[in-house]
């Protein structure tokens, strides 16, 4: 049963009121990723009424999720609980009345074009270049809203890109390479970095649920240095981007990153990159060398063992997971530590 | 793409085909269009003509009547269906460490079923199939089978099948051979009661083609009923060879593709071809047993088939096979379904590295193929 007082102190803040919250009720927003920032802003859409919530992450939950994932305790991590599904649970005893569906897949082209229902507004919650993108195109050819975050060691970004404004390929043409692009192995992270950016993707996303104006710009901070800003980014959509000015979705041509296929006979999987992608082996081995163990290079492969996974990674960006056989979690694993 | 000089995998099915087989494929597409046996018309005498002619040239093959040919979508089918039409309640068999998962694991999962006793026989020091070992296993009990793979898909060491079935006549034993590695390469008539074998290997067909051959007066009973194309009974299903055998639409292309395949064979120099092969396989053989990291599979050299098997100390198969692929080749790693062999050489948990030329692989593709090894 609805409790009357549920919503109450959120219904007074002026622009929600009455109208404000049966919108949220009735709205869907998509999560694609169930890690930090994803878990953050699952439990304050669930808390804020957001009528259906779809969560998509194709990974489990691990004890170093802990310290940041906040929808996660030590059963699930001792369980190996897919995200998207301890996440579920634990959100439906937060607040009966939110539909809550999770999805253990990759968010790919495909999955995203089978989605039940369309999101009125989508989050990023991943770690992957790849991804957001795929995001980016696919919103824009939905016509759906989407806000980015991401964060690595103290410092966080977030940005909104409503319909009416430049989308992300607008602002970055092209996804950085992966050897460039710090991530939470390497350089670590810290959860109130994630917890700012998850705070302002929430608010911007209850904020295009009940109609007010999105903030234009990025916010970027730096929590260890105490510095917080909004960077004006923002102009009209680029006039060579090919989502806004030729309507065309580069992404959803592309074929999902590269293929995962199970080795013959023992638990490993091959993960080849994505086409195209540029690949340094000695650059990637000198990034991955401080958050590795037992690291070794030939002139043909980098070899190295991390999360338990034995990885050999080749000159063409392709790599051997040894100790896994799942090729969802294989493909996390090389998103994680390899690169999209 | 594929690169045809650099494509050292022929022992898991031959590539490039002679042109004329995706033509003969193509030709039924476009002119033909029909199964044989099925309706009248000018299309089904064709097919019948091709297919009667494919079925010619596998009972030619294996010193049998045409009749006696039964067509399958490979040698997977057509062992599982020749085991059960062959397995009784309670029956012994005799098999070979040697044999594919296409056997090993309908064989036992039948044994299993029907309370069979599976007795394997393991290769000896030489990586061979003694057939001193083949006897003495069929001499501990009374057996009703001697399952047999004619020469191994991992390292290419050949049984010696006609001692083999003879062994097994001498002592009650029906014989069923696969040939899936050896059908084109070696004779077939070697007095096997059921001959089985893919066609996309050496006989150079397309794939899902393959046979089930069984001897006059060995009626094997049909382990799959449906349609047969045409039949004085009406529901029952029909006990005729081969055609009891052969419930379903044919695969009328791919059995176009083999006799295209099979005519031209009948042009060139067989056994200089697989002279040739051979003679690949035996450079990379030597050049591999210079490396000191490398550890070649042995295998004896009495009609050897060309595919060579290696392990590298300081590699694991699958690195290797990521590292040739972006030079060009194709191989083969992992346990090439053939999880006794494996086991016997305690590679279950990596597997091999399996490296198989054909009769057009240039001497050049092996020592690149060998440097890129030594090179490791």
């Amino acid at each position: 049963m609805g409790q009357p007082d549920r919503y109450s102190r959120q219904r007074r803040v002026a622009g929600i009121g009455e109208t404000g919250q049966t919108r949220l009720r009735e709205a869907t927003v998509l999560v694609v990723g169930c890690g930090a920032l994803g878990t953050h802003a699952l439990d304050a859409l669930t808390r804020a009424g957001v009528g259906r919530l779809l969560v998509v992450d194709r990974d489990v939950v691990e004890w170093s999720n802990l310290q940041r994932q906040v929808l996660f305790r030590e059963a699930d991590a001792i369980a190996g609980l897919p995200k998207a599904v301890a996440a579920a649970q634990r959100l439906g005893e937060v607040n009966h009345e939110v539909a809550v569906v999770p999805f253990v897949a990759q968010c790919s082209g495909a999955f995203l074009a089978r989605l039940p229902v369309q999101p009125d507004v989508v989050l990023d919650g991943t770690d992957n270049f790849h991804t957001r993108y795929l995001i980016n195109d696919w919103c824009r050819s939905a016509q759906v809203p989407w806000i980015y975050a991401g964060a690595v060691g103290a410092e966080a970004v977030a940005m909104a890109f409503p319909v009416d404004g430049p989308c992300l390929r607008c602002v970055w043409p092209d996804p950085p390479a992966a050897a460039e692009v710090g991530n939470c192995e390497t350089q670590g992270i810290l959860a109130p970095a994630i917890a700012v950016v998850a705070a302002f993707q929430v608010a911007e996303a209850i904020k295009a649920l009940v109609g007010a104006p999105p903030t234009r710009g990025a916010l970027t901070v730096d929590v260890w240095r105490g510095r917080y800003g909004v960077a004006d980014l923002v102009g009209p959509p680029s006039t060579t981007c090919p989502c806004c000015a030729r309507r065309e979705f580069p992404a959803l041509r592309d074929v999902d990153v590269g293929v995962a296929t199970t080795l013959c006979g023992r638990d490993a999987v091959q993960v080849e990159p994505a086409r195209g992608a540029v690949f340094d082996l000695a650059a990637y081995a000198d990034r991955v060398a401080p958050a590795v163990s037992d690291l070794m290079r030939t002139p043909h492969l980098v070899r190295f063992n991390a999360d338990g996974v034995r990885f050999s990674v080749f000159r063409d960006g392709r790599a051997l997971l040894f100790g896994v056989a799942d090729l969802l979690r294989a493909r996390a694993l090389y998103d994680r530590w390899v690169g999209a | 793409m594929m690169n045809a000089a650099r494509y050292l995998d022929h022992a898991a099915t031959s590539w490039p085909k002679p042109p004329e087989v995706p033509a003969a494929v193509s030709r039924w597409f476009t002119e033909v269009g029909v199964s044989a046996e099925r309706g009248e018309g000018p299309g089904q005498q064709v097919a019948h003509a091709e297919v009667a002619a494919a079925r010619e040239g596998i009972a030619g093959l294996c010193g049998v009547a045409a009749d006696r040919v039964a067509f399958c979508s490979g040698a997977t089918e057509g062992l599982n269906l020749a085991l059960r039409a062959l397995l009784r309640r309670g029956d012994r068999i005799v098999t070979t460490a040697f044999e594919h998962s296409s056997m090993a694991r309908p064989l036992l999962a039948l044994a299993r079923d029907r309370e069979c006793v599976v007795r394997i026989v393991a290769p000896g020091r030489d990586g061979g199939i003694a057939t001193a070992e083949l006897a003495a296993a069929l001499a501990e009990a009374p057996t009703a089978l001697l399952a047999l793979n004619h020469a191994s898909n991992v390292t290419g060491a050949v049984v010696d099948a006609a001692a083999g079935c003879a062994l097994a006549r001498a002592a009650g034993a029906r014989t069923l051979l696969d040939a899936s590695q050896t059908a084109g390469l070696l004779p077939l008539d070697v007095g096997a009661d059921v001959v089985v074998a893919s066609c996309h290997k050496a006989l150079l067909s397309p794939p899902a083609v393959g046979f089930v051959v069984a001897r006059s007066g060995l009626d094997l009973a049909p382990q799959k009923q449906g349609g047969t194309g045409s039949s004085r009974a009406l529901d029952t299903h029909p006990i005729e060879w081969p055609r009891a055998f052969e419930a379903g639409t044919p695969n009328t292309p791919g059995l176009f593709g083999l006799a295209a395949a099979l005519r031209w064979r009948r042009g060139v120099d067989a056994a200089g071809r697989l002279a040739a092969a051979r003679a690949r396989a035996q450079e990379l053989a030597t050049a591999l047993n210079a490396c000191p990291a490398v550890d070649v599979l042995a295998a004896p050299e009495t009609d050897r088939l060309p595919l060579i098997a290696f392990r590298h100390a300081g590699y694991e198969p699958a690195e290797i096979g990521a590292i040739a692929s972006m030079e060009g080749f194709t191989i083969r790693t992992g346990h090439h379904c053939a999880p006794w062999l494996h086991r016997h050489f305690g590679a279950e948990v990596s597997g091999v590295v399996r490296v198989s030329p054909g009769p057009d692989t240039p001497s050049e593709t092996i020592a690149a193929f060998a440097a890129l090894v030594a090179g490791l």
